[in-house]
């Protein structure tokens, strides 16, 4: 095998050219070896890098500054990272970049190098997920490519699966739409130097044209591109290179690595395995955007492909040593049944949310999270799964009857069968420790998860006593919900109430949260934004709850978790952000 | 081969002391007493099992019956035509699919009821009986609603008895395993036996030893675990209540859905019950074999359950008419006349053959006969 070939090759799986050398030269090494995963990180990626690799050759180019999106990580394990960068570079294509990694910002410490390609196929989006020596650790990344060097970012690796782990914190985010105020959460987010990670629990951008689902006092300092409604791949690629040249957006992800999954906008609205409310006929076969969306959501976000052949599934697990499973699910496209609208088809037995597939393996999950000895178990998803309703009644599976009016058939209310399936196993198992965060809905929550919580038999409202789990909402990062305060107040007033599992809500405040975990608790702090209408530099806390080890209901807390002891530092700041 | 009567005392009293004792006599037993492995057949003239010569293709015959536990006329019409089909073709077992004892079980482990509606119908027919317990073997009325799971405990209790009439009937545990042909490194085949009624009952059993976190789950991890270590070249599992179904009660995950108004268990539909056999079963079994609706079906195999067959045979004493024939497709059903389903297994096919019995007169013909290949074949691997 020549050369040139192997080393495009073993760049396009994110091997380091430290393992090349160190085979000598590579020649012989086998041609398949660069599948990442595999590999022993131990021997293959010492942790002191190999001599300097020969560098790639790069075209000559003679225009502005490539690396007009930033840089990206994510889906952390515990000696990989996805690394993500792109190139604008016009006229070129088939572009080296090189990776580096180290312990540090100034790079004194390397412990990676690599090269991989920005080709015009991926929308010139690199993604490498290379071997890092240790669990646990912050490292800092950056690119290089055509005479340039991209901003410095920093991520995390996961703790080893079994490693004892005391403390973690993870942000979590959702329904960032970008004509709908400016990305102030994003920016509070960047700071906490104490992140393990940031979840981001999809909506991360928005499928519709200029105008149509937008402030529209931003339409000046924050329009979108393409400004029609996305539909194409191409139309994709464009919504998601817009969204990434905003600053605070960047910056969030230059400090953090972000575990990601999708929710409808992504698509389009309220979208289900082969349709959406906001698709017809006329914009083409649903099947062909799905496709499109996917594609581009694959390029532009720093997740891994676990399934090449299935790259619909993004359903994945994260072991954080014995402190965290962390499970992201697919609520939208991997098995969702089109949404209804009344009470009776809302039980139909024969619908489901997660698809036969996904719900089986999430059961196995939670057997293989409680067999392995996880503290707590956090379902990532996106959806609410505890009832909204007017009035919650007890419900009698029997006569398919009660529950309570339901208002919004688009989230586990509109599955119940899933819905029953999930909780009944939770019951069956008397599984500790489950927390289930959502997103999509706009606004904070704070709930008890009970199979039937207008039954005082089964819940007891005032003590949590027959929760089977515990639920907490992340708001949106600008996405509205409740015009003013006041009226969320009001709602809060009339809602609270009416939901015996409801602890608080607020449909006002944009903003985000930080689950805190440690062995005793699970504890959610939300902080919200004084305003997303203009730039601003504040947030307050708004709640906290937790759940206490084994106790499977929320208490409130009166103040936030303290941070992290000893967090590492931030990537330092870079010079200003790029036109 | 049947014994004659004043034989079967004998063995009765020479073998009292011990189960295997019994079955060494030619009572053709199973290893019975408890979770040994059974090598059922061993001497019987119509077995063609040849243990000492480990290249012989192994076979095995056995007879799938149930809902027979009435005593009355029906169930000595099916025990008449099972006699003439083992003589005919031969047979290694017996596998009752649960209601053993109408209409709500027994009620001790002398119960004479043990004696009416198994030992007299079947005595003629010499074989070991796998049973299973069905919802009115755990019921406390005579509506089979199965809120009494401890009565389905004699019943476990009457295979450990001394003093029981004869040595045919094997349920060493309310749900357990069983190994057949064991001569060679690997069983030739293990059945997995459900006990389906603590997770499906009409009614709530308030005896909470028998709710899903004390039973039902711990049952599950348990079957999961057995089937998954299994190294049986056949793997069957009986349950009483179907996966899926034609007759009255209907698929699991919408169990009973016209009756289910009455009844006060929130998982009377089976919707956990589904999962269960799904997460046990689907695509490790050979086959699922179930009664509960009177009839007999052979079904196609369902999407979730992946290349498992899925059999109905609940005919064994009454008949139930269809609620909605076409509810799923089906390779062959019946639902007019009582009826037992015989199967031989080779090394790599199954043949069935599918026996109706007439209500009126008690004739015998056959309903359906098929050749198919073994369903599972490849071994199917534990997720990490």
């Amino acid at each position: 095998m020549k050369r040139r070939e192997f080393l495009s090759r073993s760049a396009t799986a994110g091997l380091s050219l430290g393992v090349l050398s160190a085979c000598g030269g590579g020649g012989s090494s086998s041609p398949d070896g660069g599948k990442p995963g595999t590999d022993n990180p131990g021997t293959g990626n010492p942790g002191q890098p190999g001599p300097t690799p020969n560098a790639p050759e790069m075209p000559s180019y003679g225009g502005p500054d490539p690396f007009q999106h930033g840089v990206a990580s994510g889906d952390p394990l515990a000696n990989q990272v996805i690394l993500w960068t792109r190139l604008t570079a016009a006229g070129l294509d088939e572009i080296p970049v090189i990776v580096e990694v180290a312990r540090d910002a100034t790079f004194a410490t390397p412990v990676y190098q690599g090269v991989g390609y920005a080709r015009s196929q991926n929308d010139f989006t690199v993604k490498l997920d290379p071997l890092l020596p240790e669990p646990e650790t912050t490292y800092f990344y950056r690119f290089r490519s055509l005479g340039f060097t991209s901003p410095v970012g920093r991520t995390r690796t996961a703790p080893a699966p079994g490693a004892q782990v005391d403390h973690l914190r993870l942000a979590v985010v959702s329904c960032s739409n970008l004509p709908y105020g400016w990305f102030n959460a994003y920016a509070r987010v960047a700071r906490r130097a104490d992140l393990d990670a940031v979840l981001h629990l999809g909506d991360y951008i928005y499928e519709y044209a200029q105008g149509e689902y937008n402030d529209a006092d931003l339409a000046g300092p924050r329009p979108v591109d393409p400004p029609h409604e996305i539909i194409t791949l191409d139309d994709y690629r464009r919504r998601y290179a817009c969204y990434r040249r905003d600053p605070d957006l960047q910056e969030c992800h230059r400090q953090h690595p972000f575990i990601c999954v999708w929710d409808d906008h992504e698509i389009a609205n309220d979208a289900w395995m082969d349709g959406a409310e906001n698709h017809n006929e006329g914009e083409g076969d649903f099947a062909d955007r799905k496709r499109a969306a996917v594609r581009a959501y694959y390029e532009w976000m720093p997740i891994r492909m676990g399934f090449p052949d299935r790259d619909m599934r993004i359903y994945r697990r994260f072991d954080y040593g014995d402190l965290l499973t962390l499970v992201m699910l697919d609520t939208r496209l991997i098995g969702r049944d089109p949404q209804v609208d009344s009470p009776s088809e809302a039980r139909d037995r024969n619908r489901q949310l997660l698809g036969q597939d996904q719900r089986q393996w999430l059961f196995e999950q939670l057997e293989y999270s409680r067999g392995r000895g996880a503290r707590w178990h956090v379902i990532g998803q996106q959806v609410m799964l505890s009832p909204l309703t007017l009035g919650t009644l007890p419900d009698t599976p029997n006569w398919d009857l009660g529950g309570g009016a339901q208002l919004n058939y688009d989230q586990w209310d509109g599955y119940q069968t899933s819905r029953r399936a999930l909780l009944g196993r939770i019951e069956a198992m008397a599984l500790d420790n489950t927390v289930v965060l959502t997103g999509d809905i706009h606004s904070s929550w704070a709930m008890d998860v009970s199979a039937d919580p207008g039954n005082p038999l089964v819940y007891n409202r005032f003590t949590g006593q027959g929760s089977l789990a515990v639920e907490f909402v992340t708001p949106a990062v600008t996405s509205p919900a409740a015009p003013s305060k006041a009226l969320s107040d009001l709602a809060r007033a009339a809602l609270v109430p009416l939901n015996p599992h409801l602890k608080w809500v607020d449909l006002f405040h944009r903003g985000y949260l930080v689950l805190d975990l440690t062995a005793e608790h699970c504890k959610a702090d939300w902080f919200h934004l004084n305003t997303v209408s203009e730039p601003d530099d504040s947030e307050f806390f708004a709640r906290s709850y937790l759940t206490r080890d084994g106790q499977n209901h929320v208490e409130r807390a009166s103040q936030p978790s303290a941070p992290k002891t000893a967090a590492p530092p931030l990537a330092p700041a870079t010079q200003g952000i790029k036109p | 081969m049947s014994l004659k009567r004043r034989d079967f005392i004998r063995n009765l009293l020479i073998g009292g002391a011990s189960v295997p004792v019994l079955s060494a006599c030619g009572g053709g037993g199973g290893g019975g007493g408890g979770d040994q492995a059974a090598t059922p057949g061993q001497g019987g003239q119509e077995t063609g099992n040849t243990p000492d010569t480990p290249e012989a293709p192994r076979t095995l015959r056995f007879i799938a019956v149930g809902d027979t536990g009435s005593g009355g006329q029906g169930q000595y019409q099916v025990a008449a035509a099972m006699e003439a089909v083992v003589a005919e073709r031969g047979c290694d077992l017996v596998l009752i699919t649960g209601d053993n004892i109408y209409e709500a079980g027994v009620t001790a482990v002398d119960d004479p009821q043990f004696l009416e509606k198994f030992e007299y119908p079947y005595q003629n027919l010499d074989l070991p009986f796998f049973l299973c317990l069905g919802n009115h073997d755990c019921a406390s009325t005579v509506f089979g609603g199965g809120s009494d799971n401890q009565r389905g405990d004699y019943q476990v209790m009457y295979h450990y008895s001394r003093d029981r009439y004869s040595n045919k009937w094997h349920m060493p545990a309310r749900f357990y395993s069983q190994a057949f042909d064991t001569s060679r490194d690997t069983p030739f085949l293990e059945l997995f036996v459900v006990d389906s009624n603590p997770l499906t009952s009409f009614y709530l059993d308030r005896d909470e030893n028998f709710n899903w976190a004390n039973y039902g789950y711990p049952q599950q991890t348990w079957m999961k675990r057995a089937v998954g270590k299994s190294q049986a070249h056949w793997k069957i599992a009986m349950t009483h209540v179907p996966y899926r179904s034609n007759g009255k009660h209907g698929n699991a995950g919408d169990l009973d859905a016209h009756l289910r108004w009455m009844f006060n268990n929130p998982d009377a539909d089976g919707l956990r019950y589904k999962a269960f056999l799904e997460e046990c079963f689907a695509d490790r079994a050979d086959l699922l074999l179930t009664g509960h609706d009177h009839s007999l079906q052979w079904l196609q195999p369902a999407q979730a359950m992946g290349r498992t067959e899925l059999m109905v045979s609940g005919a064994g004493a009454k008949t139930d008419d269809f609620k909605d024939a076409s509810r799923n497709p089906v390779r062959y059903q019946n639902d007019s006349e009582y009826g037992f389903v015989w199967v031989e297994l080779n090394e790599d096919s199954m043949t069935t053959v599918f026996y109706q019995v007439s209500p009126e007169d008690g004739s015998v013909r056959i309903g359906h006969q098929e050749t198919r290949a073994k369903p599972v074949t490849a071994r199917v691997l534990e997720p990490a």
